[in-house]
């Protein structure tokens, strides 16, 4: 079961404007960076008049589901799991 | 008449191990795991999806928990995340509406498309239209989605046919081996026939698919006792029974007959446990702004209930003038509440009908009621810019359980539609 954090992080994007994704790219939580290699799922939720896209992602070992608050532009890294 | 000799033009669509495939989807580390998704994840949450991984241990849908982890030891249970469930069913309802307009969109995780006249069929064959699905929903959705496809000459049979080879089918039935496919089948393998439509078959001597398919129409009317012998026939034989035309039109707000929301409880409460009462506020106020969204009040409410010993009471009644309010709502259905048997409830559930269409802009004669309209607008208003339940009834304080969001079986009413999007290329990141 993936671990609850909910703690604010940074984020690099990767965006293309051909394609016109817009796609995390690497992670830096707790002095780390972890670079994001697979994007499982992007979906997005409204919560009234608010949008957040949610990625769920990987780097290989470890499972982030991060949020982004259209609102706000700020990321927060909602879970964590790794592989045991 | 024999089998339909038409070349099949139907195709029913289904993402295999829906829910559980999209949670593998979603989180790689899950590929490849017995996993599953349950109502709860608790010894007695029931398992709503099964991985293909954990169905090869003997893990199945309706399962408790506590069974599957018995057959499993490692299974993962994840809660549903209906948001996750609800893109993907927009993402492929956006991948088969570039093939045909003529879609039905049965349940969060099966589609119907007829592809007769389309420039599609003109290009590729049923079997490549198929294939090409089959590949896009794993460029465009994601590589661990797959689907079953089942081709036939009508619905039901592509039915079926989608169920013959799990995961990733592909299968067609046509009239060259409608007696192979029924050979390999139980009477009970087919949709709509469990113990009441077997025994009705098994009386009149039929015992098998394949004596099902060979009975005429007379012995099956014979057999049904009613039209529906008929219909069977119409059905095994590769034609519609008459509902297809009907369900292939995209539904109308005005075909809306009632809103309705239920809640299985994870700790049984008595009927006049307040507790009970909090849950019921909150599915009314669910119900209530659908309702109003769609611009509806309702002459009728109704409630029913699952006791935890697994009897059922319900009641419904109309009224003199529409209701409007969460609060008229909640007190008719409190009220009612008090007429049923004094049991321990499992499952709430309320519902209106009798739909009429708001007029509530014309003032009423009762200023209090105008202010109670004015009031409940107002409370919509609030939650549709800040969210669900940022603005409660006080019966709503402290509540320790709260109604989640989930799926309902065989419908997706209330999703939105799918803005025309250009094909884009996949992309990878690394």
């Amino acid at each position: 079961m993936p671990e609850t954090i909910n703690e604010p992080v940074s984020v690099t994007l990767w965006s293309n404007h051909k394609t016109r994704k817009v796609l995390p790219y690497g992670l830096y939580w707790h002095g780390r960076q972890y670079h994001i290699t697979t994007i499982g799922l992007h979906h997005t939720v409204w919560e009234g008049r608010r949008l957040f896209h949610i990625f769920s992602v990987s780097d290989g070992s470890t499972f982030f589901k991060l949020v982004m608050d259209s609102e706000t532009l700020g990321w927060t890294l909602v879970e964590v799991e790794t592989i045991h | 008449m024999d089998f339909n000799p038409i070349a099949p033009t139907t195709m029913h669509v289904d993402i295999n191990s829906c829910f559980a495939t999209i949670e593998q989807q979603a989180n790689p580390l899950l590929r490849g795991v017995p996993m599953a998704v349950a109502a709860y994840v608790k010894d007695y949450g029931c398992i709503l999806a099964a991985s293909y991984e954990a169905k090869k241990l003997g893990v199945k849908t309706g399962m408790r928990v506590r069974e599957g982890k018995m057959l499993a030891p490692h299974l993962v249970v994840l809660p549903p995340d209906p948001p996750k469930y609800r893109i993907v069913n927009r993402q492929l309802l956006g991948v088969l509406q570039s093939y045909t307009a003529h879609i039905s969109v049965e349940s969060i995780d099966e589609m119907v498309m007829n592809l007769a006249n389309t420039p599609a069929l003109e290009k590729l064959s049923m079997v490549n239209i198929a294939r090409e699905i089959k590949n896009r929903i794993r460029l465009e959705i994601g590589e661990w989605i797959t689907v079953s496809c089942g081709i036939a000459p009508n619905r039901y049979l592509a039915k079926i046919a989608s169920g013959l080879i799990k995961p990733d089918g592909l299968v067609t039935i046509t009239k060259d081996n409608i007696l192979d496919t029924f050979a390999g089948m139980q009477l009970t393998d087919f949709c709509g026939i469990k113990e009441g439509n077997s025994r009705r078959l098994r009386a009149a001597g039929i015992m098998t698919p394949l004596a099902f398919y060979r009975a005429s129409a007379i012995e099956l009317k014979r057999a049904f006792h009613s039209v529906m012998g008929y219909h069977w026939w119409l059905r095994l034989h590769g034609y519609e029974d008459g509902g297809m035309y009907k369900e292939f039109e995209k539904d109308t707000e005005e075909d809306q007959k009632s809103f309705g929301q239920s809640y299985v409880l994870g700790t049984p409460r008595a009927t006049n446990d307040s507790r009970l009462w909090q849950i019921l506020t909150q599915l009314v106020m669910k119900m209530g702004r659908r309702l109003r969204a769609d611009g509806f009040a309702a002459y009728g409410v109704g409630i029913s209930t699952g006791f935890a010993d697994h009897t059922h009471w319900h009641t419904q009644e109309k009224k003199l003038s529409p209701l409007f309010t969460d609060a008229d709502f909640y007190t008719a259905m409190r009220t009612m509440l008090t007429h049923a048997p004094e049991k321990p409830v499992k499952l709430l559930a309320v519902y209106c009908y009798a739909l009429h269409r708001d007029t509530s802009q014309q003032a009423s004669l009762f200023p209090e009621e105008n202010r109670k309209r004015d009031l409940t607008r107002a409370m919509d208003a609030i939650q549709n810019r800040f969210g669900d339940f940022v603005i409660h009834s006080g019966r709503m304080v402290n509540m320790e359980q709260k109604v989640l969001d989930r799926i309902s079986f065989g419908g997706v009413q209330g999703l939105p539609d799918i803005p025309f999007q250009e094909t884009v290329e996949h992309e990878s990141v690394s």
